[in-house]
This record gives C-alpha cells, sequence and structure tokens, in this order.
C-alpha cells in the first residue's frame, strides 16, 4: 500500500462537482486515508501504481464520472524519435535496461512539479525495490546538447542537484545524503571493481545513476520540455514505468516523442505504448458476477474504467489502454465491469447445495479440556508463541542448545528472538504481572509449542497448569492432574522425576504406557525469584499431542 | 442474635479478652465477619473493646492505577520498541522521563534518551520494579502487616508517598475485645433451643425441623468473594464464530502456523519481487531458514504460473523460504491442493480455518505481532460474487455487524472486495475482512478446475466493536492479568 496526498483544490475537476469526485474515489476502491479542508491522502493498493500520479487519478475519475470517455487509440505515439541513447558494454553487465522519452509542452506549474516527482519517487521506492530494480531522472530537456550514453566507469564528477560545487562519484556515495541513501544500488561489475552506471550528453554527465540527477539539467515549475531515462534491472518494469509516465503526460496534453535505445547487440524504440485486446464473454461475467452483466451496458460500464470497448458477438472486446500494468486477463476486465456496476448493488444470493457442517477433533477436544479445568477452578490463559532464550529458557533455568528451537530472523520487536518450547515461563509472566490480584491465582494454558530435532520442525500441543498461593504443594496438583488424566480416560503411573524449573525431590514425572508425558511440580524458589513472585507455586504439564501432522 | 455474635461472644465467655487474631484462628470465621459481630456488639454493650493507634496506608487513585504499570515503565518500554531510544522533545511523560533518569534506565545523550542495561532489563520485564511491588504489598497488606512493611522499606515507602501514591493516616484498630455483663446475659438468655441454626443431616432425618423454628439470618452479613475460574475472551469468541460457521455447513480445517513463503505467497499469486509482498510484514525464520517442498508437481505448476504472469525469474529458494504464516489463506492454498485429486467429493465444498498469524511489526496498543484470524472457502462449480456476498453477510449479521463491500485488491482474488461496516459511534468505516473469487490461475496451478470463492477476517479486532464485546484495546487479550481474566468483558452477541 502506498499513500499520497493531493491538495484539495488541485482535485477541482472543472464538469465533476466536488461530491462526485469524492464517489468516484470511492466508487473506485481507493482507500481516503485522510481528508482535511486543504489536503486529500490516498492508500492506493499495488496494483494501480497508475494511480499515485496525479494525472493518472484525474484521469480515473473523468472516466468514472463519465467527464471523458475513453477514445480509441488514444495513446498512440506518432511522433518521430528525437533521439538515441547508446548503452556501452561496461553498464550492460550491471545494470542493464533503459528506457527513455522526450515530452514538450509538459505543464509542471502550480503543484504539478512536485506530484510528477512524488510520484517517480514512490513509484521507484516500491515496484522499484528503492532504485534498485528501478529508478526513473527528470532533465529539462533544453540542457541536453547531442545524443545520450547510458555507461559505467570507476569515477567520474559533477555538479549533482542543488549542490554548489562538483563532487566526484565516490564523494557522492559517500559524503551526499541521497548517496547514502541508496549506496547499496550502486553494483560492482564481476571482477569485483565498483563501477558507476551513469548517463551523459555529447558535452556533460546527467547524472549519476541511480542516486542523483545533475545540477544542469534541473527542472522549475516553468519547464515545458523534458527528457525522461528510466533504468534498471527489470525490463518489464522499466517498460511498465515507460507506459505509466507516457500516457500521463499524453492525457494531459503534451506531446511524448520516443527514443531509441541502442543496446550493444539490439536496438528498440522506446516508450512502446500498445493495447492488449481482451474478449470478456457475457456469459463468464454473470457466471461470475451473478448481476446478469448482458443486462446491463457492459461497454459504458468498459468506459467508466478506462477501457475502449465494443461488442463482437456474445462477447465485449476490452481495448486494455498501456498505463493498466496490472490487467492480464478477462478476470480482470470483469471486475472492473463489477467496479463500475457498483458492488453495492450485487444482489445476495445462497449458495445451492446442502451442507453439513463438521467441527475440528482437535479443537473440540481441547475445547472440552478447557471447560474441564474452569470446573477445577482454573481461568485460561491466551500467550503469544513469540519469545525471546531469556524469558524461554534463562528464566525457568533451562539449558539449551541453538539446534534445538525454532528461531526467527530480524524481529522489529528486540524482544522476539524464537518460538516458544514450553508453555511455563509465559504462566509465570502471567502471575507476576497479577501481583495486586487475589489469591489463590490459578491459571491454565492449552497452545502450541515447538522444538526442532535434526532440522525438522516439531509441532506439539501442551496443557499446562498453575497454582499460586501461601499453601500451593505438590499434593493439590498431584490431585487436579488424577481428575485430568481420569477424565481424558488415560491410565498412567507417577514417578519421580526431576525438571529445571522445579524443586528436586518434589517433581514427578506422569509416566503412560513407557513415555513421559507430563509432569507435576514445584516451582524452584530461584524461578520465583526470577519472575519476582512471592508466594510458591505448582505447576503441571501435560503433553496433549506430541507431533501435530497436517 | 446472629449466629456469628453468638458464637463470638460465647468464644470470648471461654477464653477471656481475645484479638481479633485469635478469634479469626479459632472461630473460622472471616475477619469481614468478626468486625461486623463486634461492631454490632458493641452498639449493644455486649462487649468491651479496646482499641489502639495504628499507622495505616492507603493507596490514592493514583497509585491505584500505577499498580499495575507505573509511567517509568511505561516509557521504558516505548523506548524498548522504538529502538532502545527516543528523541527527548517527543516524550511528553515528564513524570515517566524523571523517574527514568533518577533510577538509571535512562542516559541522556545529546537529545536521545537511550535505554542503559538496566533500562532495557526493566522494560523486557526481566527485572521487578521495587517500588510497584512494594505498592502490590501494601495493597494487600492486612492491618496487622503495614507497620511492619513501612519500617522495613522506610525510603521506598517515603518516596511513594512523595509521589501522591499512597496516603498514612492514623486509625484506631481493634487490640483486644472483652465479655461484658450484659453479654454474658446475653449469651444466657439467648435460648439455644429457640431455632434451627445450621442445618445439619440429624436434625433432617430426626424430623427435628417439624417442631423447631430457624433463626433468621441477617442478609446483610458481610461474606467471602468467590473467585471464579474463566475461559479466556479468545476461547468464548472463537467458539462463537466457529459456531456461525459450522451452523453455515462449514467444515473445519487446521494448517502449518510455521510454513513456507511458497504456501503463503507463491501458491497465492504474490509475485516474488514486488510491493505486494509488503503488504503484510513477515517473520522469517533464521532456523530452520528453507523448508522444502515435496509436491514436485504443484511447485513446477506455480513456478509456470509465475513466470507467465509476471514474465521474471522465479526463485524456488525464496520460495522454500520458512515464514510464520502471515495470513490463515495458506491453509486455504492447502486444501485446494489437497482437493486436487478428489473426483467424487459433493460440491460445493465448505471450509474454515481459525488460528494464530504473525505479523513483523513495532508492537503498540494498536499493533500485536500475533493475532487471530478466520479464513474460508467455497469450491464448487456454479459459485458467483453474488453468493460470496450473501455469505459474508449472513456470517457478519449473525454476530450483529450489517456489511457493506467496497473494491480492493488481493494478489489472490480476481474480483476482490473488502468487507467493511460504517462504525456510527465514530463515524468511522471499519475494515473487516478481504474477500474475493480465487485467481483461475491459482485454481489451475492447485489442480482444481473449480471456482473458489474466499475470505480471511481478523479475530481480535472485532472484539474491538462496541456490538461483539467493546474491548478497549486487543493488547489486553495477551496480557492475562488474573483480574482482568476473573472479570473480563463477555461476548455479547
Amino acid at each position: 500500500m502506498a499513500i499520497i496526498s493531493f491538495d484539495i483544490r488541485d482535485l477541482r475537476i472543472q464538469g465533476v462537482p466536488q461530491e462526485k469526485v469524492l464517489e468516484a474515489i470511492l466508487g473506485l476502491g481507493i482507500e481516503i486515508e485522510e481528508k482535511t479542508s486543504k489536503e486529500l491522502k490516498l492508500n492506493i493498493t499495488p496494483n494501480r501504481p497508475d494511480l499515485l500520479d496525479f494525472t493518472g487519478l484525474v484521469r480515473a475519475i473523468e472516466n468514472f464520472a463519465g467527464k471523458r470517455v475513453p477514445r480509441e487509440n488514444f495513446y498512440r505515439i506518432k511522433n518521430k524519435p528525437e533521439l538515441t541513447i547508446s548503452v556501452t558494454e561496461e553498464v550492460y553487465t550491471i545494470r542493464p535496461y533503459i528506457a527513455g522519452m522526450v515530452v514538450k509542452n509538459a505543464d509542471l506549474s502550480g503543484n504539478m512539479l512536485k506530484y510528477l516527482i512524488n510520484f517517480t519517487d514512490k513509484f521507484a521506492d516500491t515496484y522499484g525495490r528503492r532504485r534498485k530494480k528501478l529508478a526513473i531522472g527528470i532533465h529539462s530537456l533544453n540542457a541536453i546538447k547531442g545524443n545520450i550514453t547510458y555507461t559505467a566507469s570507476g569515477e567520474g564528477s559533477f555538479k549533482p542537484l542543488n549542490s554548489t560545487r562538483p563532487m566526484s562519484f565516490s564523494d557522492i556515495i559517500n559524503g551526499h545524503d541521497k548517496g547514502a541513501a541508496y549506496r547499496d544500488t550502486i553494483p560492482k561489475n564481476e571482477s569485483g571493481r565498483t563501477l558507476y552506471p551513469y548517463i551523459a550528453d555529447s558535452e556533460k554527465t546527467l547524472a549519476l545513476i541511480p542516486i542523483i540527477n545533475s545540477d544542469a539539467t534541473k527542472l522549475s515549475p516553468k519547464t515545458r520540455d523534458l527528457f525522461i531515462d528510466i533504468t534498471g534491472t527489470s525490463k518489464t518494469t522499466i517498460r511498465n514505468a515507460a507506459a505509466l509516465l507516457a500516457c500521463s503526460f499524453m492525457y494531459a496534453g503534451a506531446g511524448v516523442y520516443p527514443v531509441i535505445v541502442s543496446y550493444p547487440m539490439s536496438k528498440e524504440t522506446t516508450p512502446a505504448l500498445s493495447y492488449d485486446e481482451i474478449k470478456v464473454s457475457l456469459k463468464v461475467a454473470d457466471e461470475t458476477l451473478g448481476i446478469e452483466a448482458g443486462r446491463h451496458n457492459v461497454i459504458t460500464l468498459a468506459n467508466r474504467m478506462g477501457y475502449v470497448a465494443s461488442k463482437y458477438g456474445s462477447s465485449v472486446l476490452f481495448y486494455v489502454p498501456p498505463y493498466r500494468v496490472d490487467v492480464l486477463n478477462d478476470q480482470d476486465a470483469i471486475e472492473d465491469i463489477a467496479v463500475a456496476f457498483g458492488y453495492d448493488r450485487i444482489v445476495p444470493m445462497p449458495v445451492k447445495g446442502i451442507a453439513e457442517g463438521l467441527a475440528s477433533e482437535q479443537y473440540e477436544l481441547e475445547d472440552g479440556l478447557a471447560s474441564f479445568m474452569v470446573g477445577l477452578g482454573y481461568s485460561e490463559a491466551v500467550n503469544s508463541m513469540l519469545t525471546n532464550e531469556k524469558l524461554n529458557f534463562d528464566s525457568v533455568m533451562k539449558k539449551y542448545e541453538e539446534e534445538s528451537y525454532v528461531s526467527v530472523a530480524d524481529a522489529k520487536t528486540s524482544s522476539i528472538t524464537m518460538l516458544r518450547t514450553s508453555l511455563l515461563p509465559g504462566l509465570l509472566q502471567n502471575l507476576a504481572g497479577s501481583r495486586a490480584e487475589k489469591l489463590p491465582q490459578r491459571l491454565f494454558e492449552i497452545g502450541r509449542v515447538f522444538s526442532l530435532s535434526k532440522g525438522k520442525i516439531k509441532e506439539s500441543v501442551k496443557l499446562l497448569v498453575v497454582s499460586e498461593h501461601a499453601k500451593a504443594n505438590f499434593a493439590e496438583m498431584r490431585s487436579v492432574a488424577d481428575s485430568l488424566l481420569k477424565y481424558m480416560g488415560i491410565s498412567y503411573k507417577v514417578k519421580p522425576g526431576e525438571s529445571s524449573a522445579n524443586i528436586e525431590g518434589r517433581t514427578a514425572s506422569i509416566v503412560v504406557g513407557d513415555e513421559i508425558m507430563g509432569r507435576i511440580g514445584e516451582v524452584h524458589p530461584q524461578v520465583l525469584e526470577n519472575f519476582g513472585l512471592e508466594e510458591p507455586v505448582v505447576s503441571l504439564s501435560l503433553t496433549l499431542v506430541k507431533e501435530v501432522k497436517y | 442474635m446472629h449466629e456469628y455474635e453468638n458464637k463470638l461472644l460465647a468464644f470470648l465467655k471461654d477464653n477471656g479478652a481475645s484479638s481479633i487474631e485469635e478469634m479469626e484462628a479459632k472461630l473460622g470465621i472471616g475477619n469481614d465477619a468478626i468486625l461486623w459481630a463486634i461492631e454490632n456488639l458493641s452498639k449493644q454493650g455486649a462487649i468491651a473493646v479496646k482499641r489502639d493507634a495504628e499507622s495505616g496506608v492507603w493507596l490514592t487513585d493514583e497509585g491505584k492505577e500505577d499498580l499495575e504499570e507505573f509511567p517509568e515503565e511505561r516509557l521504558v518500554k516505548k523506548l524498548e520498541r522504538s529502538g532502545n531510544k527516543w528523541s527527548v522533545s517527543e516524550i511528553n511523560d515528564s513524570i515517566g522521563l524523571s523517574w527514568c533518569k533518577k533510577n538509571r534506565w535512562i542516559n541522556i545523550e545529546g537529545n536521545m534518551a537511550v535505554l542503559t542495561g538496566e533500562g532495557l532489563a526493566v522494560a523486557k520485564g526481566s527485572r521487578q520494579y521495587a517500588a510497584r511491588m512494594l505498592l502490590g504489598r501494601l495493597n494487600r497488606a492486612k492491618a496487622g502487616e503495614v507497620t511492619q512493611i513501612v519500617s522495613q522499606n522506610k525510603d521506598l515507602v517515603g518516596t511513594l508517598s512523595k509521589r501522591g501514591l499512597i496516603g498514612f493516616r492514623e486509625r484506631s484498630v481493634v487490640k483486644s475485645v472483652s465479655i461484658t455483663k450484659t453479654g454474658s446475659d446475653m449469651l444466657s438468655s439467648s435460648p439455644h433451643d429457640s431455632g434451627i441454626g445450621a442445618l445439619t443431616k440429624e436434625i433432617i432425618k430426626s424430623g427435628e425441623w417439624k417442631n423447631k423454628q430457624f433463626k433468621r439470618y441477617d442478609v446483610n452479613a458481610p461474606f467471602e468473594e468467590v473467585l471464579p475460574g474463566r475461559t479466556h475472551l479468545l476461547r468464548e469468541f472463537i467458539n462463537f464464530v466457529r459456531m456461525v460457521w459450522l451452523e453455515m455447513g462449514f467444515v473445519e480445517v487446521s494448517g502449518p502456523i510455521i510454513d513456507s513463503a511458497f504456501w503463503n505467497f507463491d501458491a497465492l499469486f504474490s509475485p516474488q519481487d514486488h510491493p505486494t509482498r509488503e503488504m503484510q510484514d513477515t517473520f522469517f525464520l533464521s532456523n530452520p531458514k528453507q523448508l522444502t517442498i515435496d509436491d514436485l508437481g504443484v511447485l513446477e505448476r506455480v513456478r509456470r504460473m509465475h513466470t507467465n504472469a509476471w514474465k521474471e525469474e522465479w526463485s524456488k529458494e525464496l520460495a522454500q523460504s520458512a515464514v510464520l504464516r502471515t495470513h490463515t489463506t495458506s491453509v486455504s492454498a492447502h486444501y485446494m491442493n489437497k482437493l486436487a485429486g478428489a473426483v467424487n467429493a459433493n460440491y460445493p465444498l465448505r471450509f474454515f480455518s481459525i488460528g494464530p498469524v504473525f505479523r513483523n511489526e513495532n508492537l503498540d496498543y494498536k499493533h500485536l505481532a500475533e493475532m487471530r484470524m478466520c479464513d474460508g472457502i467455497i469450491i464448487g462449480d456454479d459459485l458467483t460474487l453474488s453468493n460470496l456476498v450473501y455469505t459474508l453477510k449472513s456470517f457478519y449479521s449473525r454476530i450483529g455487524l450489517d456489511v457493506k463491500f467496497r473494491p480492493s485488491y488481493f494478489p489472490f482474488t480476481e474480483p476482490s472486495l473488502e468487507v467493511f461496516y460504517y462504525d456510527k459511534e465514530h463515524g468511522d468505516s471499519i475494515e473487516l475482512a478481504g474477500s474475493g473469487m480465487i485467481r483461475k490461475e491459482i485454481t489451475k496451478a492447485m489442480g482444481i478446475n473449480k471456482k473458489v470463492l474466499a475470505w480471511g477476517l481478523g479475530l481480535d479486532r472485532l472484539l474491538l466493536s462496541s456490538k461483539v464485546c467493546g474491548l478497549d484495546s486487543i493488547t489486553v487479550l495477551y496480557k492475562n492479568n488474573v483480574g482482568w481474566l476473573r472479570s473480563r468483558p463477555n461476548i455479547k452477541v
């Protein structure tokens, strides 16, 4: 999701009343994050980068409101190429692709320049993976002399945007804030040498790619003619970005001129704008949406979503404009029919056929146990499965090996490093957080714990019971264990056992068949001290499912 | 005379002057009840009460608020969540800040408040805060214990008092009680056989009760509080949600909590190198790093789905990264794949699953790293968006919410619908669920030639709705404070 802001005055669209503008925004499924008297903050879903752009948003509103009907072949570039970009071998091995275009008579007045920069920055940060996969540079065309070269070298220098003096490439990377921000995009070539990609005209360096432009080609709100470069590692993303920008400028009334890109082995003309043709069967649309699409004017609905459309037998042909990079096939077109039709007009219809509900046996078993424990006066706790070594092991004096548990990488919260292997620390922490509450405090939890054995994850279901009060002792929990196991219909034996968290000699193993299935024990005073607990605690743990299989 | 009064007088007659503690220990009557009986009897002149002055301590309202957490503890936790430091000018809690400094929990470096080791230990809950523990002890202490606690913790008690968390007062306490002449008379004139006290087996069997009256009880006499055991609010709510789906004919299923990115993302058409994956912050595992996909058929079909659609390379290694599932939609993917060979199944089939999901986020009052989510799917031939709208409207109406739908985007559905309801109280529309028809690219890769309606909804947040439960904050759900567990709110619907 990307958030983008527009001045509310800029969204006063001639011929579309303000309430219709908001209606269109909501109708298109754009979430309004915040609306003040000055500003509209919109949340744009990742499938519609065209709406991050001001012109793209206006276009979508105008189409949806029926103010401008999309015209056939509107996005065809008829102008002749203006420039050539030569791509050298050096750059082709590290950041191979580039697209370019020349725009004449663009309007960058008012907020338009700001919107354009916001759009390109946002696009390069998200779809461009922080400029690694793609970055966009915009230059004043008048400052460019001759043709363009896209190349790379070990060093170079120029005066970066808004700088007072020239800087070397390496100084920019180390000393300039843009350089520091995008340093990691600068690749090394096969021999491990740092190579700086850049573009130059016949006289000078125009930009260190993808870091910063030259001050020489700086834009102002008065600039009307532009050269745009789009560079990166993904040809598809670059093509999409070029299409998006070209369509925007064309919609706004500017002239777009192609650029010839000359690679070491091939040549192409950018931007390449084409309409995909998608055949939407009205029957399929009906069967998907349940709205009897055939009875509505699908062509008008298509127009409102920006498509040119025409009837074709029992189908409708959708011509997908080049900026709609998210439309893959008829499913996407059918969704747009529904969006234009209005989701609130879809009539709810029950699914045909008889169905029999069936509860999960495991859940029912756990639920029965929970009711039983409540009957014994225990309250249920639910703790997070995310924990850390200190709480999970150290606090209960348990020794551990790194290979024995599931660990989590790079948590944003530093107290999360692993998945719990035991329910005991969580419940003791709950008691510690409840010191102001009346005793006796009796808690249980039924939950999942995880361990690793030979690299394989083992997920188990456990029950843990604790009781804290002045007279809490082994005998109390022994009685609970007995009544619980009788309820579960399990015959068991009790043998002396041990656990790091318990007092030696006051711990018992619950043995079922030949296996230890649980443990009863008085919690060791050192553990109580670790948690700041002041009264005795006795605990019971029981394995309900040794290994969960899916 | 009430039974308690009677017992007390009899005790005093036999034992002479006694303290409350002695009576409590030997009579088997609670402290409150004894005090109540003393008050009644002394009004009637039946006993003589010797009093003594004792310094008492009581918690102020502020003190009661801080029982759970002191401002300085709140502040260090906040610092810990924001990477162990925070700009001083942004901290608007001056009390918390000054105590953090005094306790050496933070150092001020330039304009930044930086946690010390001590502060970090407190933030993580591995070290207890002595001031708050003392406040808790004072809160629970019985009259006789206060003096000792105060004398053992003079400095800290002084601090608590200066902070206005506790107050002192001299109060008169009962030192000893003895029976008077009036009392003795009352006791002897009290006709022992004039009424039945506690009903016993003997009285019932002998029929003695037929000829006698029952002593009258004072219904306002003090009583002991019973501490209940209760299921967790999440269980109560999840059981309710389960019941609704089961009634609507759905089969309950479950799937792995730790899964591969393959089932969490790739099988659901989320491109590998695309912002859609960042819609959900993911916990990746450092051990194990990879989970192997054994089903080579589905692996190949998913690979083809990606390369055809996105025209970019698809990495098997990335797909095999181990993650904590970010949604239970992964369970739906597993089930679509499981059904691939089920020729004789009785379509349409309906499944739901409920379980924990994880988001790698900075924790605060609104964001938890672990939540409960519910996913559902209907698989069949003649399914439309109308059916989806009906199903979800029906579900939500049973939990008391009138929902609406708007367009949205999820990588795995087309068309996609977001379910929301308009909260009139706050004038706000609240997102409840994502839903849609599973893309045919996915059903094809999973090997089923059917339509699939799907949805996923977060359960925790629903508890905030005043119609469902009216919970103030979802963080309270996982704190498990015993007092809260005993007196927690109920599910309303």
